[in-house]
């Protein structure tokens, strides 16, 4: 298929001078923007290297199991818990970064204060700490005996390290990024002037925050809950320090993967690495034709 | 509404926007504040919304302090120069912003909201567009949405910024003319800022003159054109020819003698003389001072460029009366002006 795009743009070219047009795909529309063929036929090849082969070897590696012995590796208690756990707190660590990513970015772009840029320098640190690195700090920060784990477990009695909850702290932190990034740039670029337009039109500070800003920022703030939660549900390092890995409490997916490769069990770890990538795509999807709808009533 | 406007000063750094304006807007009344920009015209009219407040002085909206006021509390009707209209809003809830929003006390009831919006958008002539959102809509359009939407709030005062400035010349025209029919039916106090004069003398009942932060001059559109208070006025307002004289004994000497003009305003030595093109008088004449350099037409007008003594005049007229004369570039001709205003050096 990309080769027919590309030759028949030759054609085109070459049939010009005895008037004779070359036929043109029916979904291309006639544009002066040139290289299409050329483009969309590097776009795939890309894609396909980088992206779909790799999944296409997971997906004929776990076939080999057949349909009864995939469903059978990925319904087995420990897996589904696995997914629950991974899933859910992912869900909930994307949710917390949605509130509070909001908050930061606001605060980023709204206000002046001394030491800014050093503040927005610290929100891409996570980014760039190996996970692993942030994983090992956060577990000695909050186990038992550690700073914030030792008080928090005496005062509220509250367990951190080791639990769901430690889980949760450690995808927040590497998904707090995801959201400020994103909703950043469209905060900055909203016109001040509508919110004026709402104020001098009666609006309370609430009431403007509520039914002219956040429907500006939200499908932005959608893109980041939906990337920080793809990055929790795929995240490893740092949370394998902090979960404490207890199978069917606080073990995740991909560590259950790991483990599997461990023990041999090749094309079980690519069963569930198979339902994991169907499960996200799925999340990914909804996730996006949520954003499309919402994109779609601003009509633009 | 009257809006009274007492020693309004504002400065933004080192630069002052406003240096101690006092203005009265009449209830009822149509005023324009005009001036180039950075004149502070949409700094004070921003300030009389409560989008800015200033350093020093007072503002009175109908007799109340209004200074302490928050916007939404001033019941002031405020048009965008682009409009910021709610873009994910349809024209209907753009419009029905301003009562959805009051407190739940004094809020129509949406069978009201909805009779009212209705009513508004055919005032503005935007019924069929109502489900429409303001990307799917002309400029023209959006600026009539911006205005019904601050119509709603049924507002005492209406200031307007720059409501025309992005609109094309033709579009601009129509909205123009429609404005003032408007402003004629309903009587609401008006302000509106703009920095083209044409626009200012056209449709303002007042036309406020702001230069560098202050105010130049106040009066109808008749007397500000005519009678211009200061040199910037003079220039601002319409074409004009600029040039230096001397003055002795009520009478400005031009370019070495080749002119001699009768002034007012009693000024003596060395001047400088603003002539309206329209009232530069030229003739044909074989041994004048004077040379046609250059004839343009332009639509029904002719603009007669005039070499007189190395200085350069502009002269108009309709195209009739330069037939009659029958000049045309290279000519000799005479310049006579009966009266010119002119400023002290």
């Amino acid at each position: 298929m990309v080769a027919a795009a590309d030759s028949d743009g030759a054609l085109a070219g070459k049939g010009g001078a005895v008037t004779v047009r070359a036929p043109v795909p029916l979904f291309r529309k006639p544009s002066v923007i040139p290289g299409f063929g050329l483009t969309l036929g590097f776009t795939l090849t890309y894609l396909s290297l980088i992206v779909l082969v790799p999944l296409a070897a997971l997906i004929v590696r776990s076939s080999s199991l057949g349909w009864g012995g995939f469903w059978s590796a990925v319904t087995t208690p420990r897996v589904i818990a696995a997914f629950e756990v991974s899933f859910g707190l992912s869900f909930a660590a994307a949710l917390t970064n949605a509130v509070f990513g909001f908050l930061v970015a606001w605060v980023l772009v709204r206000y002046d204060f001394p030491g800014k840029r050093l503040v927005d320098a610290l929100v891409d640190l996570p980014f760039a700490l190996p996970t692993a690195v942030a994983g090992i700090a956060l577990s000695a920060l909050y186990a038992p005996n550690g700073w914030l784990g030792k008080p928090l477990n005496e005062l509220f009695g509250l367990k951190v390290a080791f639990t769901p909850v430690g889980i949760a702290i450690a995808l927040t932190f590497i998904g707090l990024p995801f959201v400020v990034r994103t909703v950043q740039p469209i905060l900055q670029d909203l016109p001040a002037e509508e919110e004026e337009a709402a104020a001098s039109l009666g609006a309370s500070r609430f009431q403007t925050f509520r039914s002219v800003i956040l429907p500006a920022v939200l499908p932005a703030l959608v893109t980041g809950f939906a990337l920080s939660f793809a990055r929790g549900v795929g995240e490893y390092g740092s949370v394998i320090f902090i979960a404490g890995n207890m199978p069917g409490l606080t073990e995740i997916v991909p560590l259950l993967i790991v483990i599997k490769l461990e023990q041999y069990d090749y094309a079980g770890a690519a069963a569930v690495g198979t339902a994991m990538l169907g499960v996200s795509f799925l999340m990914l999807l909804i996730l996006n034709l949520l954003q499309q709808w919402m994109r779609s009533r601003h009509a633009r | 509404m009257a809006i009274q406007v007492s020693g309004i000063t504002k400065r933004f750094n080192d630069f002052t926007a406003l240096d101690s304006i006092d203005l009265e807007v009449r209830s009822g009344e149509l005023l324009a504040l005009l001036g180039p920009s950075g004149s502070g015209k949409t700094t004070l009219l921003r300030i009389m919304a409560g989008l800015e407040s200033p350093d020093a002085g007072g503002l009175l909206l109908n007799g109340e302090e209004a200074l302490g006021l928050k916007p939404r509390d001033r019941q002031v009707g405020f048009v965008f120069q682009h409009y910021a209209l709610f873009r994910h809003m349809t024209v209907f809830e753009n419009v029905a912003f301003g009562l959805k929003v009051r407190p739940r006390g004094q809020r129509l009831g949406s069978a009201q909201i909805r009779q009212r919006v209705t009513e508004l958008l055919e005032l503005v002539q935007l019924s069929p567009f109502a489900g429409r959102y303001p990307a799917q809509l002309s400029g023209g359009q959006r600026q009539r949405v911006a205005l019904a939407r601050a119509l709603a709030i049924e507002p005492k005062v209406l200031l307007l910024d720059e409501p025309f400035g992005a609109l094309d010349a033709k579009v601009r025209k129509e909205l123009r003319r429609w404005l003032r029919k408007l402003h004629d039916d309903i009587h609401i106090t008006s302000v509106f800022v703009t920095h083209d004069q044409e626009e200012a003398l056209e449709l303002a009942d007042r036309v406020v003159v702001m230069n560098q932060g202050r105010i130049e001059q106040i009066g109808t559109p008749a007397e500000v054109y005519d009678h211009p208070a200061s040199a910037f006025v003079y220039e601002f307002l319409g074409q004009v020819n600029r040039f230096d004289c001397t003055v002795e004994g009520g009478v400005a000497h031009v370019g070495g003698g080749a002119l001699t003009i009768p002034t007012e305003g009693g000024v003596q030595g060395p001047a400088v003389a603003y002539v309206r093109p329209h009232d530069l008088g030229v003739t044909p004449a074989t041994a004048g001072p004077g040379r046609i350099s250059g004839i343009h037409v332009v639509g029904p007008d002719a603009r007669i460029e005039i070499d007189l003594a190395g200085l350069a005049l502009e002269a108009e007229m309709d195209r009739e009366r330069l037939a009659t004369l029958g000049i045309v570039a290279g000519d000799r001709c005479a310049v006579h002006i009966d009266r010119a205003r002119v400023f002290a050096r």
